[in-house]
């Protein structure tokens, strides 16, 4: 048969730098899947989108805060006194033709890349999957959510429209709080006092340079170590330590991933078409004298603008010095959060005393005490993003805001304990109850050539159920769920049973292996 | 492929009638040829939009129909090729074994030991550096002043008038008085300083406190810095609530929710702003306008490590 043509050119290539055989294995490569494995794809698809659009959106945009009559298309700011930037976002959003699109896109996939990120990061939690060997790598994810909160608060603030100079002004006063080097800091920083004329001028290179560079470093850096260290799957049958059981990249895992890719385009240039977002014509160019009510920022900041408001008005005095409490809020909590988060993975070896290398995940139920400390963290992040819109909330339930803090401040303190000894005794009661599938044991039974039926091995031993290492009493979760849906096309009598070493896909009924239907 | 390996197999497939595989394979099948279809319906409605300038709407929802389609396409046809999902693979040892862990300390040790003769050089090395380093703190000193007081001083003296952002400044006594109205000030010539914009109040006298008083009112006028003392928002909301018994007012900083009141010395009384507003003592001049007595008596704004 004629080689094709990508055939032809991998070997042209492979040919002259080696490494033809590294390729194949890595096509043949195995992935597990699982739904919750999808949150990774999701934010790396969205970081695409965001680069994608980004790029065109630095086409157009000037970051510089020179002062010049606005002359565009939006009428009513027409012959006021704008910043470059300012009009440049508003040039984008009026005057070129499919700008508003991709300006909104670009807004909308970074927030669905926080919360893709945020998802991820939980499922990776929850499973335990933080464990030896992968807590390098939870740490490198972690410098990676801070980096997307950085790209974010530093696009958020490119526009130089009301909300972003507000931003940057709170930015300065928590800059200014720093103990000891806060006032020299926010003077490197801004370029001086605020308000500047400098400060936009150097987010820009921060925003589309410095930090994506160093996202995609360590994107890749992730990535290769997923690669490398092979993804960790849920138990099931014939799942172990030592194995992988999935789908190959190629064809199958890559075309659905890929598809994958275009379906998270779809949805932010959907929602970039339908739904407005930061309309920064109606908020106006940044006026320091001014100050919107209502306004919020972008909801990954929210635990922090909550955080900011949650605060008692406590300020510390250190014989000539003050400790603002915008310090408390703005620096030490955020600190004490990130420095928890990365902190997991020692914390856990230190508590459990398991130092051992971890590929098979948890449930999150066989792990209370664990589940219970995520709860406890996400109710007490949760209070602090409620409280970053207590105005709203009192407005919305006719309260008066004093009381609304209140609430959320006894809140702050009580509602985390409660979260963490409920979710205990629901993971303690769920992981100790019989489950239908503990109850009988399974035996699994194969049709042969003639027609009759065998038991195919059979160890009384051995429950297959629970192969793969599962805590005895706990029942386990099924591999498959369409396990229903078997290779098509085969003859039942063709499946190969037998332990041998595959040689690949030359035919697709090797190595499936279903676990029985629990139907 | 030595490490893939195959496990033995529990029945499954062979129970899933062939009937039914088949149907959902071939709805897989349609659901790819209708995605793809789209995505070729939904390139040409993109560039219609554009051309027919609906370029937010049109062109949005037509790429998202040429995306979303090859996304459907992709995954239906995965889908329909129906591949194996339970393919087992053998994970490698990623723990280092104590051969190579020996071999690594011995190389490292013998290589050590060849750098590390010259104790000398390894010394004026690290001093190099490290002064290599100092050498570039200047450069970054560049980039912002030191602080020099700036934090400390507005554009207010004394004598200095007060007008509002259009430059008309304030005759002390308005007839009739306006009472509980709210303008934002800045001193003449410098409109738009935004250390030095102050929020002007008319309230009733009798309403003012002593301390409101001693600090530079005059005839029922306030002025407090507007810049809030705990993030440095501009306090731009000023509430009166007169239902009985008695009239309280507020000013609130709309970032986070700071409470001041405005009849005594813009004392927090809620949120979390720790201090009062900073109040610019007032006077009136020959012509009968308002002017103030001085610059503030402390630090406006958030305050700051050395604002004590």
């Amino acid at each position: 048969m004629a080689r094709g043509a990508v055939e032809r050119y991998v070997d042209a290539v492979t040919a002259r730098v080696g490494g033809q055989s590294w390729l194949t294995s890595n096509l043949r490569k195995v992935f597990p899947t699982h739904f919750s494995f999808l949150w990774g794809e999701l934010a790396l698809y969205s970081f695409v989108v965001l680069i994608l659009t980004g790029t065109y959106l630095t086409m157009f945009f000037e970051g510089s805060q020179e002062t010049l009559i606005y002359t565009g298309s939006y009428e009513p700011l027409q012959g006021q006194e704008v910043s470059a930037a300012y009009d440049s976002v508003m040039r984008i959003s009026w005057d070129i033709k499919g700008g508003l699109l991709i300006r909104q896109m670009h807004h909308w996939a970074a927030l669905i890349f926080m919360g893709a990120v945020a998802l991820h990061m939980a499922r990776i939690f929850f499973t335990g999957a933080y464990r030896r060997p992968r807590d390098i790598n939870w740490m490198i994810g972690l410098t990676l959510l801070i980096l997307a909160i950085a790209a974010g608060f530093t696009g958020y603030s490119l526009p130089d429209d009301l909300l972003s100079g507000t931003g940057l002004r709170i930015t300065y006063a928590i800059i200014l709080s720093i103990p000891f080097i806060g006032e020299r800091l926010a003077f490197l920083i801004f370029g001086g006092e605020w308000p500047g004329t400098d400060i936009i001028g150097r987010l820009y290179p921060i925003h589309i340079l410095i930090i994506p560079l160093s996202i995609i470093m360590l994107l890749g850096v992730h990535l290769a170590l997923v690669w490398h260290q092979k993804h960790t799957q849920f138990r099931g049958h014939g799942r172990t330590e030592g194995n992988v059981i999935g789908e190959r990249v190629w064809p199958s895992f890559a075309m659905k991933s890929i598809g994958l890719m275009f379906l998270v385009a779809a949805v932010i240039t959907a929602m970039g078409a339908i739904f407005e977002i930061n309309a920064v014509w109606l908020y106006g160019p940044y006026d320091s004298g001014a100050a919107t009510s209502l306004a919020q920022p972008d909801w990954y900041v929210g635990f922090l603008e909550g955080s900011l408001r949650l605060m008692p008005p406590w300020e510390t005095r250190i014989g000539d010095f003050v400790i603002n409490n915008i310090f408390y809020s703005g620096v030490l909590i955020p600190g004490i959060i990130f420095g928890l988060l990365y902190a997991v993975p020692i914390l856990d070896r230190r508590l459990t005393k398991d130092t051992d290398d971890h590929h098979l995940l948890d449930r999150p139920r066989d792990a209370p005490n664990r589940t219970a400390i995520g709860a406890a963290s996400i109710t007490a992040v949760t209070i602090l993003f409620i409280g970053g819109a207590q105005d709203i909330v009192a407005r919305t339930f006719q309260l008066s805001v004093g009381h609304v803090t209140t609430i959320l401040q006894i809140s702050f303190l009580v509602l985390p304990p409660i979260a963490f000894v409920v979710t205990r005794l629901v993971c303690i009661s769920l992981r100790d109850r019989p489950g239908p599938e503990r109850t009988e044991r399974r035996v699994p039974v194969e049709r042969n050539e003639s027609g009759g039926y065998a038991v195919p091995y059979d160890d009384p031993g051995v429950d297959w159920m629970l192969e793969g290492g599962a805590a005895p009493g706990h029942f386990d979760e099924i591999t498959a769920p369409d396990a229903v849906r078997g290779p098509s096309g085969v003859a039942p009598g063709n499946v190969d049973d037998n332990m041998d070493d595959d040689d690949g896909a030359d035919d697709d009924a090797d190595a499936d292996v279903d676990a029985g239907a629990p139907s | 492929m030595a490490d893939i390996e195959q496990l033995s197999n529990p029945p499954g497939d062979a129970s899933a009638p062939v009937t039914e595989r088949e149907r959902l394979n071939e709805r897989a099948y349609r659901t790819a040829v209708v995605g793809f279809i789209i995505a070729i319906i939904g390139g040409l409605v993109a560039a219609w939009a554009y051309w027919t300038d609906r370029t937010t709407h049109g062109l949005g929802i037509g790429l998202a129909l040429a995306l979303g389609g090859i996304g459907v396409g992709l995954v239906s046809w995965a889908k329909y090729l129906d591949l194996p999902e339970n393919i087992a693979q053998q994970r490698h040892v990623l723990r280092t074994t104590e051969e190579e862990r020996a071999d690594f300390d011995d190389e490292m040790k013998m290589t050590g030991e060849t750098v590390g003769r010259r104790t000398l050089l390894v010394a004026l090395f690290a001093g190099g550096f490290g002064s290599l380093v100092i050498g570039f703190v200047g450069p970054i000193g560049s980039l912002g002043p030191k602080p020099s007081g700036e934090l400390r001083h507005t554009g207010w003296s004394a004598g200095k008038r007060l007008v509002t952002s259009e430059g008309l400044p304030i005759s002390a006594d308005t007839e009739p008085a306006i009472f509980d109205q709210l303008a934002t000030i800045f001193p003449e010539g410098e409109i738009g300083r935004d250390d030095s914009q102050v929020v002007l109040l008319r309230m009733q006298p009798d309403a003012l406190t002593d301390r409101t008083l001693d600090g530079g009112s005059l005839d029922g006028w306030v002025a407090y810095s507007k810049i809030c003392t705990h993030a440095g928002c501009s306090v731009g909301l000023f509430g009166i609530d007169d239902r009985p018994p008695d009239v309280v007012r507020q000013l609130v900083c709309p970032c986070h929710q700071s409470v001041f009141d405005p009849t005594d010395g813009a004392k927090p009384i809620g949120g979390p702003a720790p201090r009062s507003l900073a109040q610019l003592p007032l006077a009136v001049d020959d012509e009968g306008f308002l002017v103030a007595q001085s610059d503030f008596d402390r630090p406006v704004g958030p305050i700051t490590w050395t604002g004590a």
